[in-house]
């Protein structure tokens, strides 16, 4: 069992690392940028500072980098130039997409473009484009020490500044040539690769889902595209309202789903288990934001009543309210989007509680109970039920992502500021950061759940063994 | 001379059918099923803005309804391309099924079974020639207004023939001018807030809702039959990295997963959605396929067949494959209604297909606009829809069920 438990431990964080490339690579992949939505993108994007700050912006989210593998060190001077041509010829999308290579290609561009200054061709643009390209990152501060960082930082702003200063505006082009062809072998060390082990290390490294993991690992899930603030705090803000809303659902669920599906069990194939049977199956065959919309209209909007308040958490004023009454506010809010919730998830919880009473009911201990002469509630509450609830207890290992991701569609029909309404409109705003932030929590706490839920099969259950 | 034939053993299916059969509620259900397909396939039939006969004066007859079937400007998404053939295929090569389904009745079980294999094939092969023909070659009707053309052409005093569907409403062009009206004789169920009448959108909704249900769970259930087989049936590090593969998707929460695609492409079409929906679902049929092959693969049967020379995918495909699909049969049926859900939710949230007048769609604008019908009918729809899918798939999954054989 324990062996078990920790081969299962074991097998998580590789499980892990293979889902955030999953969907890592589902998102960067999927059409639409982030560029797109924020306005990073510049009308035109023509004019120089337009440009810049579009630059900017990529470096900062590492959207200049290759998603997976990053195969530019295997550029050869022919293809840079085909692209060098690329931009001043054919349609406007094939343009931009040469130009976005160009721009996106960095340090490793920097060998071919010294190259190609020979080439009359394409001199003159090559000359445009070396000053960017020539500029060395900056090291970031979890990188080395302070002082590390310091000094590697001073020579790159040094380096920047001097290449930055040679462009074709300030200076005539042969004078250019010779300095670039003079500058370039003193700096080779900067942009060559020497050796395997760094062509490797920028192959898999220097990609955008490397940078993303080396935060991972820090536990920061990015800043946010849009306002550039960290995503973490803003997960954390949005999980008390998600929590509140499916805790109270679920535990609802389970305290009228226990006792419905016990009582079904035991009166099967009476009216009254006929009825309940229908009823909970036309509740499980509702939609939620079929339930929700009609209860909004029929008891919030007004029409006919207006009982309880039209969405939200809590009501928003600036009135100071006691703790109580502030909770009365918060459930008085909840009521609705609360009973929409449980209804669901009762209607599933009381069919699974009704289907094991009804398997162990007919099983021989049962049977043995009742002829030892045990009186029926004592058969049914201490023998029957307990056995009969193993798989709805099981279930519940499943309800931890739900807890913290709550519903999308719960919280978007009643206007809930939870989890699932972050989760909406980071991804109508393409804000990367938030959506892979709130889909890996929620596949840790799947994953968790799921380990929960298969352990407790083998606790509550000693004859099955995993080994 | 004629011998009184022996009765046949059943087979196993014969023995699920009858057992179907046998609960009322699920054959009502499955009967509801049928309807709604046929209101599906029939939806232009009872609902269109084209006359299905005009003319003008003394000028020749004109079919419009019947060109406008194949107009690929105004059926704009595939899904109605799709049940227009299927009803023109139906209609003319049905009966021809029909009879020579009959009449293979007389025959002895396996050349019956063969010869309805053949006419079953060349019945869906003439239907996907006809389909792949009308998506090579675009074509678009005329454009003609018919309801207004009408009234100016009798202003100017000519007779005019039209003959309408009883709905003479187009789901797709509305009248933005008469947009969110109440109930009343000539709009049934109202207008949406573009104009379009919202009878016609909830009857070419069953299209849409019936299309991604099927097409996406037999996407997966196919994929996941494949992948679930040769996991079972091979083992060994085969398994070991399906498994992963399996244990990585159901960890990816599926509904957040499938909002963030939807919303990351750009212009979303039902094949989109159908996809999305199959790429997060497959790992059901395949766990289940894979545990049945576990057990199936250490049969005598299978011995056998390894004995008789049999290649391995006779051996998996055509020997034990058919033995692991009872329970895949029951997950796909439930399948196909918790499909509708999703979509009917991507629609709802905004992240479906945007030209389709999904039944989610139509209860979106309900909710904005306030409008009693736009909630209640498709919500209603959505309802009946999927209760009737789940009474079929309780109904299989009791006939499966040994222990409940009446």
């Amino acid at each position: 069992m324990i062996q078990y438990a920790l081969k299962r431990l074991l097998l998580m964080p590789p499980t892990f690392f293979l889902i955030s490339m999953v969907v890592f690579l589902l998102l960067n992949l999927a059409p639409g940028s982030p560029t797109e939505t924020t306005g990073a993108h510049g009308e035109g994007g023509t004019s120089a500072g337009a440009s810049e700050s579009l630059r900017v912006f990529k470096e900062q989210f590492s959207l200049d980098k290759p998603i997976l593998l990053n195969t530019r060190q295997w550029l050869t001077a022919v293809e840079v130039k085909r692209l060098l041509l690329a931009t001043g010829a054919g349609s406007d999308a094939e343009r931009l997409d040469a130009a976005e290579a160009l721009d996106d290609g960095g340090n490793d561009l920097v060998p071919h473009f010294v190259v190609l200054l020979d080439d009359p061709e394409v001199q003159a643009v090559a000359l445009l484009r070396l000053p960017q390209a020539a500029k060395l990152p900056y090291m970031p501060d979890h990188r080395g020490t302070a002082d590390e960082v310091r000094l590697r930082n001073a020579v790159v702003e040094a380096h920047n500044a001097e290449v930055n200063a040679w462009r074709p505006a300030n200076l005539g082009a042969a004078e250019l040539v010779t300095r670039w062809k003079d500058w370039y072998p003193l700096h080779r060390a900067e942009y060559e690769y020497d050796g395997f082990g760094e062509r490797v290390s920028d192959l898999v490294l220097d990609t955008r889902f490397a940078r993303y993991w080396g935060n991972l690992l820090r536990l920061d899930f990015g800043r946010s595209v849009i306002d550039r603030q960290p995503i973490t705090p803003k997960i954390l803000s949005r999980v008390r309202y998600s929590l509140s809303l499916t805790l109270v659902s679920i535990v609802l669920a389970y305290l009228v789903a226990v006792p419905l599906g016990i009582f079904s069990a035991v009166k099967r194939e009476s009216r009254a288990d006929t009825v309940i049977t229908v009823l909970l199956f036309m509740m499980y065959s509702l939609p939620t934001f079929f339930t929700g919309t009609v209860l909004l209209r029929w008891l919030s909007v007004g029409d006919p009543f207006a009982w309880f308040p039209t969405g939200g958490f809590e009501t928003v004023d600036r009135v100071e309210r006691t703790v109580l009454s502030q909770l009365l506010d918060v459930g008085w809010h909840l009521i609705l989007p609360v009973f929409t919730y449980t209804s669901v998830t009762l209607a599933a919880l009381s069919r699974y509680a009704r289907a094991g009473v009804i398997e162990v009911i007919r099983s021989d201990y049962v049977r043995t109970a009742r002829a030892k002469g045990l009186s029926e509630p004592v058969v049914i509450l201490k023998h029957a039920a307990r056995n009969g609830m193993i798989p709805i207890l099981t279930l519940l290992g499943g309800l931890l992502p739900l807890l913290f991701g709550g519903s999308v569609v719960i919280e978007a029909v009643f206007g809930i500021p939870g989890l699932g309404q972050f989760l909406l409109e980071s991804i109508g705003l393409r804000d990367y950061n938030a959506v892979m932030g709130v889909l890996l929590i929620s596949s840790v706490l799947t994953l968790i759940g799921i380990f929960l839920s298969d352990l407790s099969y083998a606790l509550v259950d000693p004859r099955i063994s995993f080994d | 001379m004629t011998e009184p034939k022996p009765p046949e053993d059943p087979t196993w299916l014969d023995i699920v059918v009858g057992q179907f059969f046998r609960r009322s509620l699920s054959v009502s259900a499955a009967l509801g099923v049928l309807v709604l397909w046929g209101l599906a396939i029939l939806a232009p039939v009872m609902a269109s803005n084209k006359p299905f006969v005009w003319r003008v004066g003394d000028g020749p007859l004109q079919f419009p309804w019947f060109k406008s079937l194949f107009d690929q400007i105004f059926f704009e998404n595939g899904v109605d391309l799709f049940f227009n053939t299927l009803l023109v295929a139906l209609v003319v090569v049905g009966p021809a099924v029909f009879l020579l389904w009959r009449r293979s009745a007389s025959l002895p079980r396996r050349p019956r079974t063969l010869r309805r294999g053949w006419i079953a094939g060349a019945a869906v092969g003439i239907w996907l020639v006809f389909l792949g023909g009308v998506m090579a070659f675009p074509y678009q009707a005329p454009k003609e207004v018919y309801p207004l053309l009408e009234k100016s052409v009798r202003a100017t005093g000519q007779e005019v023939l039209a003959i309408y569907p009883p709905i003479p409403h187009s789901f797709r062009d509305g009248d933005i001018g008469r947009a969110l009206q109440p109930s009343s004789s000539d709009h049934w169920l109202g207008t949406d807030s573009s104009g379009r009448d919202v009878l016609t959108r909830l009857l070419f909704g069953t299209r849409v809702s019936l299309t991604v249900g099927v097409f996406a769970v037999a996407l997966y259930v196919t994929l996941g039959v494949i992948i679930g087989a040769l996991a079972g049936y091979f083992g060994g590090w085969v398994d070991l990295v399906i498994q992963r593969v399996i244990e990585v998707v159901i960890c990816v929460p599926s509904l957040f997963l499938v909002l963030s695609v939807a919303s990351f492409l750009t212009e979303r079409s039902i094949f989109h959605i159908l996809f999305i929906i199959a790429a997060v679902s497959w790992t059901g049929p395949a766990r289940l396929v894979r545990a049945e092959f576990l057990r199936l693969r250490e049969l005598d049967f299978v011995a056998a067949a390894r004995a008789a020379g049999f290649s391995q995918p006779v051996i998996i495909f055509q020997e034990i494959l058919p033995n692991a699909l009872g329970p895949v049969l029951v997950s796909a049926t439930f399948g196909v209604a918790s499909a509708i859900l999703v979509e009917s939710t991507m629609s709802f949230l905004g992240l479906g297909d945007a030209t389709l007048p999904s039944w989610g769609q139509i209860l979106n604008n309900g909710r904005s606009s306030g409008v009693w019908t736009m909630i209640l009918a498709p919500g209603s729809a959505i309802f009946v829809t999927v209760s009737l899918l789940n009474l079929v798939g309780e109904g299989v999954r009791d006939a499966l069920d040994p222990k409940l054989r009446k």
